[in-house]
């Protein structure tokens, strides 16, 4: 969305540039030079994401680990507790999985993209 | 908020069903036990379960319920009385009273708790299921 939006501006004054290309030659705006510094997003909106993500799936591992071994122990835990906090800690990391599946995929299609 | 669902509603009747096998094994224990610390024969336990609200998932969602134990009580009809003056829980006349646990009974329940149990984890393994399926969705 906005690095449309601030392309949009800079090419407008590019084609005034070209129009009136007899009083100066044309200047490239700074948006559009290779190495300009850009205000694009960086990476680490989505890793802080991710980095929560794991968090959550480490903390439902403990929590299932912490219970077995009440269960082991024979403290007040039982069974199915167990093995249902298993289950969860389980489909918690599926789903990480899943979404780093989804972010190497996205990685790999923007590889592929013809410039 | 759970990853697989109703599993802790699922996780509330597992746990009303263990306790009721319990019941069972205490009373199938103790069908010989002609002396308790409250005096006289064991008498049978019976086991009920009430709703529990778990949870109200959200405005406009029903509340879902769970189950827990409400009461256990005995069981008040008298036992079995059997003449066998060697016995040492033996009255007078020689006569003793048996705990009133009718292991046909028993045995039943067991059954019917085991069943209720099985149900109860095919639930649980159909969420487990159910998420291992959605989250192949974009696959």
């Amino acid at each position: 969305m906005s690095p449309v939006s601030s392309v949009g501006s800079p090419l407008t004054s590019l084609y005034a540039q070209i129009a009136g290309a007899n009083k100066a030659p044309p200047v490239l705006p700074d948006s559009l030079k290779v190495g300009a510094p850009t205000t694009a997003p960086s990476g680490e909106g989505f890793a802080k994401v991710f980095d929560q993500l794991i968090g959550t799936v480490e903390s439902k591992q403990t929590q299932a680990n912490a219970i077995t071994q009440n269960v082991l122990v024979g403290g007040q835990g039982q069974l199915h507790q167990s093995v249902i906090a298993m289950q969860e800690a389980s489909v918690a990391f599926s789903l990480m999985v899943e979404v780093r599946n989804k972010l190497v995929d996205s990685y790999q299609e923007l590889m592929r993209m013809p410039v | 908020m759970n990853l697989i669902s109703g599993i802790e509603i699922t996780a509330s009747a597992l746990n009303a069903q263990k306790t009721r096998l319990d019941v069972i094994a205490q009373n199938i224990a103790n069908a010989q036990t002609t002396r308790t610390p409250s005096g006289g024969p064991y008498k049978r336990q019976l086991i009920s379960f009430e709703t529990s609200l778990l949870q109200q998932t959200g405005d406009g969602q029903p509340a879902l319920h769970g189950v827990q134990i409400s009461s256990v009580t005995s069981d008040p009809s008298p036992g079995e009385r059997i003449y066998n003056p060697q016995h040492p829980d033996a009255d007078s006349q020689g006569i003793v009273t048996m705990p009133n646990v009718n292991l046909a009974y028993e045995m039943v329940d067991l059954i019917t708790a085991t069943r209720a149990y099985e149900a109860n984890l095919s639930v649980a393994k159909n969420g487990r299921e159910m998420a291992d399926r959605t989250l192949r969705i974009g696959q």
